[in-house]
């Protein structure tokens, strides 16, 4: 019996009942568009990730008061720990590190910005060097960055992002005008190109001023990022050494103690992403190996409910010569294009749910190309084991025994 | 072996069925010889063992006790797949209830004994529509059992027993369920299969039935009570 046949003979018997069919595959249905919306998802969010969190440069790195805290107790050592960082810092990594090529200084605070009568609220605040836009890719699309000049000067310009453009200046063109940046005013020389946005969060409601002027109104007492760009990527970690040596010796932190301060780089974004994804995708194996598991019992229970029913057909088979094999082979087959059919209704409705939360919410996803055949070769799995005992008890039924069933 | 060599050869068959602390016996040492192109009806009240006998001539059951060779194979000793290869390849059955499958077309049915033994694909359809035309029911082969009438049924049944050219021809009451006049029409047909050569065995109630046989086996109580030679009716 051929491959073909026995296909074309369980393709029967699930359009015969196609209500039974469904509920019989709903398990396996579910198992299989969860785990594919879930690998969507988390295919989504890496590329995601990829593109627009970790776009700091692949020799770029920020050294921070607090870098990535994954938990409540790296929190409150954190807090307990880490100094504010200086200036001062950033000048001992700029005459020392030798293997850094720039190092740039941001503050950050928010402050409402107004223009007229028209007001935007929160908006990010940063206190700058000149070089911290060149070094994490902020783009001009109107006037000029903010230069050396106005950052030694102490100049009361701004350079704003297309958010704040937008809603102050729906109509008029905003260079040249005078803004109030909480109680100071400013004047804009540029207008960051669009960066989109982030989960949601507009990544374009920002103000950049001179670090200089930001020290005047808000004082030096702040901690400081710091942006620190290596010579190149192959140089990358010997920087960053470099870097925390420098700053653990200015801490006087014994050889023993841990970092007070926290160093981010793209590499260690996309490190922390992929242990959360990983988690993500543990936790997810689990719920949908459950479902799975459910259903694959389903499928063994009603695969037994055809051996019985098909006593007698089996008696037939086998009284012209049907061996154990074949009538094994034939009902493995079945359960397994049983559970293949499910698997195709379960990419389909995961085809639909990454599409319709792509759409719908500021979720990104991505369905890739491996998740089919992925999903047939778990389903084949499901099948197979599952299939294994009704299909045992059909092959070793006793022909005159099963010619004999009604 | 010879034109009327031993095709089939038992020596005392027992078969008991155990039924709870009963025993069973539904034959009680049956010793038989069947030659090629024989014409035998098997004959008995209801119980003596006529279908118990026959399943172990057709390989589809083991006797509890006791030798069967066909074809000088011995066959009492094999297992569950070398009896399914020998059922295919040497046995033919056609049974009381026709056991066609309700949901293939009579041409699906009769490929199904050459679906088991490899046969390619053209090669399974021409044989199965040889066998067809054979019954003269080429023109139905493509009707399912239930758009067919019994006796239309039971000569798919035969198609699909002939099909693979088996030694023997098994018929456990294939006139059963068949009115007297379709049963007739189905026994010439066996008529005429004996005259092409085939080894026919049936068991039967009508005594009609058992004119066209060559040779009577009654039984009684598991054991052969008479049996009747009758070669020198044909011409
Ligand atoms: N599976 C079984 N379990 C127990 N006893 C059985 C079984 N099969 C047959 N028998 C018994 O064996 C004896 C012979 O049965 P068998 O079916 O061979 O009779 P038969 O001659 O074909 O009768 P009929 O003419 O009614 O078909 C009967 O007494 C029957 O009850
Ligand atoms: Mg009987």
């Amino acid at each position: 019996m051929s491959i073909w046949e026995a296909a074309k003979v369980a393709l029967e018997s699930l359009r015969a009942n196609k209500l039974r069919s469904f509920l019989t595959l709903l398990g396996i249905i579910i198992g299989i568009t969860a785990i594919i919306a879930v690998i969507s998802i988390i295919n989504g969010l890496n590329l995601y990730i990829a593109e627009k969190v970790a776009n700091l440069g692949s020799n770029v790195f920020v050294v921070q008061k607090f870098g990535i805290i994954t938990s409540h107790d790296q929190w409150m050592d954190a807090v307990k720990r880490n100094k504010d960082l200086k200036l001062e810092d950033a000048r001992a990594i700029q005459d020392r590190c030798r293997n850094c090529e720039a190092v740039g200084v941001e503050v950050h605070t928010y402050e409402d910005v107004k223009y007229g009568n028209q007001t935007v609220e929160e908006v990010g605040i940063g206190g700058i060097t000149a070089n911290i836009l060149p070094l994490e890719n902020y783009e001009v699309d109107l006037g000029r960055a903010l230069s050396e000049f106005d950052v030694d000067h102490a100049r009361y310009v701004a350079f704003m992002g297309a958010d704040v453009g937008e809603n102050l200046f729906p109509h008029t063109d905003p260079l040249g005008k005078q803004v109030r940046i909480g109680r100071t005013k400013f004047t804009i020389v540029g207008l960051g190109k669009k960066r989109g946005s982030v989960f949601g969060q507009s990544r374009d409601n920002y103000a950049k001023i001179p670090l200089s002027t930001f020290q005047k109104i808000y004082g030096s007492r702040r901690s400081v990022n710091i942006t620190v760009k290596a010579r190149s990527q192959q140089v990358m970690d010997e920087a960053e050494d470099e870097a925390r040596v420098i700053l653990r010796a200015r801490h006087h932190l014994r050889y023993n103690a841990e970092d007070d301060f926290g160093i981010v780089s793209s590499q260690g974004i996309n490190d922390l992403w992929k242990d959360l994804t990983e988690k993500i995708f543990v936790v997810a194996i689990f719920v949908v190996g459950i479902s799975l598991v459910v259903g694959g019992i389903v499928i063994m229970n009603i695969m037994l409910v055809s051996v019985i029913e098909r006593t007698r057909e089996i008696g037939i088979r086998k009284a012209v010569g049907a061996r154990q094999p074949d009538i094994l082979r034939q009902f493995l087959i079945e359960s397994v294009i049983l559970c293949c059919a499910g698997g195709a209704i379960g990419i389909a409705l995961a085809f639909l749910v990454s599409y319709g939360l792509s759409k719908a919410t500021p979720l990104p996803s991505s369905f890739p190309l491996w998740a089919p055949p992925f999903a047939f070769a778990v389903c084949t799995l499901i099948g197979v084991f599952f299939g294994i005992h009704p299909a045992r008890k059909a092959a070793h039924l006793d022909p005159i025994e099963a010619l004999r069933a009604e | 072996m010879g034109e009327n060599g031993n095709l089939i050869r038992t020596i005392d068959l027992w078969k008991t069925y155990e039924m709870g602390a009963e025993q069973v016996h539904a034959l009680r040492g049956v010793t038989l010889e069947i030659g090629t192109n024989e014409y035998v009806a098997i004959m008995g009240p209801s119980g003596s063992g006529k279908s118990t006998l026959m399943n172990l001539i057709g390989c589809l059951d083991t006797p509890t006790s006791g030798e069967y060779y066909l074809n000088e194979k011995r066959v009492s000793e094999m297992d569950d797949d070398e009896l399914a290869a020998i059922r295919n390849k040497e046995v033919g059955f056609v049974f009381q209830t026709f056991n066609l499958l309700p949901r293939a077309t009579a041409l699906h049915n009769v490929e199904l004994p050459l679906i088991y033994n490899g046969t390619p694909l053209q090669e399974r359809l021409a044989k199965a529509k040889a066998a067809l035309e054979q019954v003269e029911l080429a023109d139905r082969m493509h009707h399912r059992p239930n758009e067919l009438s019994g006796g239309q049924r039971q000569r798919v049944a035969i198609a699909r027993a002939l099909v693979n050219n088996p030694s023997i021809l098994l018929a456990d009451e294939p006139t059963g369920n068949l009115d007297s006049a379709t049963g007739s029409e189905i026994m010439s047909l066996f008529d005429r299969l004996h005259q092409q050569g085939n080894t026919i065995i049936v068991v039967t109630h009508e005594r009609d039935i058992v004119a066209h046989a060559h040779r009577a086996i009654h039984l009684l109580d598991g054991r052969i009570a008479r049996d009747e030679p009758r070669i020198e009716d044909r011409g």
